[in-house]
């Protein structure tokens, strides 16, 4: 392997020895030089291999937003941990973060400082059709005392990984750290509104709380009563936080109305109170005193919410003890189509009944929690990860759960886009081979992510176009290497765009070794022909020796040996192409089959006159001996004829 | 159907019992005219009548060959007798001459022992032709099996001829 590393965007170096602890949100960060700009601060912050951001540059990069931390550049820097590493390149944020001097602020100063310059910043993300999805009080950043906040880099990660459960609704805590999805620009208002919080008090609000006891508070109470419990805060900031700590993502403000903060206070909405059971349903471990805290319990005992929904004690517990004669009436459907479809799927129902408890929920499979638009990352996540988590989400993929979700919730969202993404992701996983499978689905809804396969461990590869020379850098290394890892063959089959398509299903569909190494060499070649016009000479070497169960199957030897040197030739020029046209050569093929036939036939026909001269012993006999007797006639009766003629003659 | 093969039998037989009665009757004609000359003739081609009466082979090639070749021996004594006039004794005196003798009847002997050394030659020439052939068809053979990686020893076993 190299050992240069090159600069990211052409001008950004990575200084691994300088750790910027700080600067990205609780994220590690190393400091980074601009080689154009040698007075800039920059920070480098790692991505991780199975935690891979999806950065849309094109939309960030081309004008700055006032107040909020964007990308420079992104690309392979040097190896961290003993793995290739890849680094979002970023400006320094200036001062420290607000997380590290908390003290409780003053109204005036939060809204001022903090609220306006970050609803503005929100506001141009949403223009954007992005969310910032890291806003939590380490990753906010004050230069200098009175100055307005910028929000920090938060895309090097799948969006809210980092964020911890308090900063983000119930809904979304409740799922894996990878799958909270992009979500909407509500959700970051959500997450600024507990910073407000956070900075008012002085301290992060819950503290001491786990994960699953904040959850479980929230959807009890509701956000801002469990959040504020207890608490005073100023009447204007109060009445702001209500709203932006709204259940509902749909009555939270905007992040415009929240620039101006008058406005914002004047906007109330005003959301029904969640009822509330006169008596709590238990399930397992879990009590349920209304909907949403029926749908986490569900969500948290999948198994006792099976037998609760079909022995109709939660039916009845709706209807009696919490008045939603409707939902019981919905659990009974659910109930019955299980019943009547063919193949029962328990999870199916209980996803479907949480969502139809509580349309907030995401979609809940077993012990997995995810909302669909963050299943890319936790796919990535699952890539020779955990077992469990791979097979959840494989029985998610293919059962179409996402669809199955959003049609559950077809009265606040369309679901036409959930299900058409559902089921081109079930091709995707029903599509036998390296063609096919989680691995690939992983690749196609992460085009960030790179390639897995342990031999790339010191190369990081997220297009095809990368992958000749680093497997050429491998093979020079290691010749033996295996160079068609399953994790290569689904990166090529969901980068490719398709066109790359037969090739990889040879490789699905091998008859036998050589129809494989064809199906290999075919591939390598087509990467070379269109991505690196310079020699391989490794890979090269690799298609020869892959090749010579191919060049076997001549049947003619001096056909054979004249394909084998030309083989040995092209292989040192370099170029797997000329390779395989050498190989694959149908015709010449077909021409060997048949001069095989002609020379098998001809063996048979020699054989046989061979066989024919063995056996004709009695007949030459029989011939030689009427031939000699007609023969010695024959000179008899000249040798009379002549001393006929002679004593005539005289 | 079955008669026609019987018939073409017996109709060959008659033909030949022809030739025999017709040869018969012109060897009678010869005796009755030229008594001499008939007993000159039937002396010096006395192996070739012998071996027309022992030869039992079909067309009797070795009848014939001993025939010709006393007959090849006896044109000479025959037309020395023609020339003298064919009486009885002039007859009896060619016939024995030795030297007539020896040479009618060793024309007869060499025809006999021409038809025993004849087929014996043929059949030598005959296996040698087939032995070529054998070795051409072998080289050929290996030659095949060799440029196309087929079975070689399929004619191991096989002997030559």
């Amino acid at each position: 392997m190299s050992t240069s590393v090159p600069l990211i965007g052409g001008q950004y170096a990575v200084d691994l020895s300088q750790p910027l602890p700080d600067a990205a949100g609780g994220l590690p960060a190393f400091t980074a030089t601009d080689r154009r700009a040698p007075h800039r601060t920059l920070m480098a912050v790692p991505m991780k291999r199975h935690a891979p951001a999806n950065i849309l540059a094109s939309q960030l990069s081309t004008d700055g937003i006032t107040g909020l931390t964007l990308p420079l550049a992104h690309g392979p820097g040097p190896e961290i941990d003993g793995e290739a590493g890849y680094y979002v390149i970023a400006p320094l944020p200036e001062g420290p973060s607000l997380s590290s001097r908390l003290r409780p602020w003053q109204e005036a100063a939060l809204i001022e400082f903090v609220l306006r310059p970050a609803a503005q910043a929100l506001e141009a993300l949403r223009a954007r059709g992005l969310t910032h999805r890291g806003i939590r009080p380490n990753n906010l950043f004050q230069g200098a005392p009175n100055r307005p906040v910028t929000l920090g880099l938060s895309w090097a990660t799948p969006p809210a990984m980092a964020q911890p459960a308090v900063f983000e609704t119930p809904y979304a805590a409740l799922c894996h750290p990878a799958g909270r999805g992009a979500g909407r620009i509500a959700d970051d208002v959500y997450a600024l509104g507990i910073v407000l919080l956070t900075l008012c008090l002085g301290r992060q609000p819950m503290e001491g709380l786990d994960d699953q006891a904040i959850i479980a508070r929230k959807l009890d109470l509701g956000d801002f009563a469990a959040v504020t419990l207890g608490e005073r805060l100023p009447p204007m900031l109060s009445d702001i936080l209500r709203g932006m700590l709204a259940e509902d993502p749909d009555h939270r403000p905007t992040p415009a109305l929240l620039s101006d903060p008058i406005g914002a206070r004047g906007r109330r909405v005003a959301a029904r109170p969640v009822p509330r059971a006169q008596r709590p349903f238990r399930l397992g471990e879990q009590t349920a005193w209304n909907n949403r805290t029926l749908a986490h319990a569900m969500a948290i005992e999948p198994a006792e919410a099976v037998t609760a929904i079909e022995t109709g004690t939660m039916a009845y517990w709706l209807r009696r003890g919490l008045g939603d004669a409707a939902l019981a009436v919905r659990l009974e459907e659910l109930m019955r189509q299980q019943t009547l479809e063919s193949l029962k799927n328990p999870k199916m129902m209980v996803m479907r009944a949480i969502t139809a408890a509580d349309p907030l929920m995401p979609l809940c499979w077993g012990p997995l929690a995810l909302f669909p638009d963050g299943m890319g990352p936790v796919l990535a996540s699952a890539v020779n990860g955990d077992a469990t988590l791979t097979r959840a989400l494989h029985e998610i993929v293919d059962s179409e759960a996402g669809g199955a979700w959003a049609v559950m919730k077809e009265e606040r969202t369309p679901s036409a886009v959930h299900r058409t993404d559902a089921r081109q992701r079930r091709a995707m996983l029903v599509t036998k081979g390296p063609a096919g499978g989680l691995p690939r689905l992983a690749y196609f809804a992460n085009p960030m992510m790179p390639c897995v396969a342990r031999i790339l461990k010191h190369a990081w590869i997220a297009s095809p176009a990368d992958l000749p020379g680093a497997l050429d850098g491998i093979l020079a290394a290691s010749p033996d290497s295996d160079i068609l890892d399953a994790h290569i063959v689904a990166l090529v089959a969901a980068r490719s765009d398709r066109w790359l398509d037969a090739e990889i299903r040879g490789l699905t569909n091998p008859g036998d070794g050589a129809d494989l190494a064809l199906a290999s060499i075919s591939l390598f070649s087509a990467l070379q022909q269109r991505f690196h016009p310079l020699p391989l000479p490794n890979l090269a070497a690799w298609a020869e020796a892959r090749g010579q169960p191919l060049v076997a199957r001549w049947r003619n030897r001096a056909r054979r040996a004249e394909i084998k040197d030309r083989l040995k030739a092209l292989a040192a020029e370099g170029f797997v192409p000329p390779i395989l046209v050498l190989l694959n050569d149908p015709a010449g093929r077909q021409a060997d089959l048949e001069g095989q036939r002609a020379a098998v036939a001809e063996l048979a026909r020699l054989d046989a006159a061979l066989r024919d001269i063995a056996d004709g012993e009695a007949r030459r006999s029989a011939l030689a001996m009427r031939l000699g007797q007609e023969a010695a006639a024959g000179i008899g009766l000249l040798a009379a004829a002549g001393t006929m003629i002679l004593s005539a003659i005289g | 159907m079955a008669r026609a093969p019987r018939r073409e039998r017996e109709g060959g037989n008659n033909g030949s019992r022809h030739v025999v009665w017709l040869s018969g009757l012109a060897c009678g004609l010869v005796v009755a005219i030229t008594p001499g000359l008939g007993l000159a003739a039937g002396g010096l081609l006395a192996p070739g009548l012998a071996a027309l009466m022992l030869d039992k082979e079909a067309g009797r090639p070795i009848a014939r060959a001993v025939l010709t070749c006393g007959v090849a021996g006896s044109v000479r004594p025959i037309m020395t007798l023609w020339n003298l006039g064919p009486t009885f004794d002039t007859a009896l005196s060619v016939l024995f001459d030795p030297g007539t003798l020896v040479t009618a009847w060793g024309g007869a002997a060499a025809g006999w022992l021409l038809t025993q050394m004849a087929p014996l030659l043929t059949r030598m020439t005959l296996e040698a032709g087939a032995a070529a052939q054998t070795a051409r068809l072998r080289a050929t053979r290996a030659r095949i099996a060799d440029a196309w990686e087929l079975d070689s020893d399929a004619d191991e076993s096989r002997e030559t001829p």
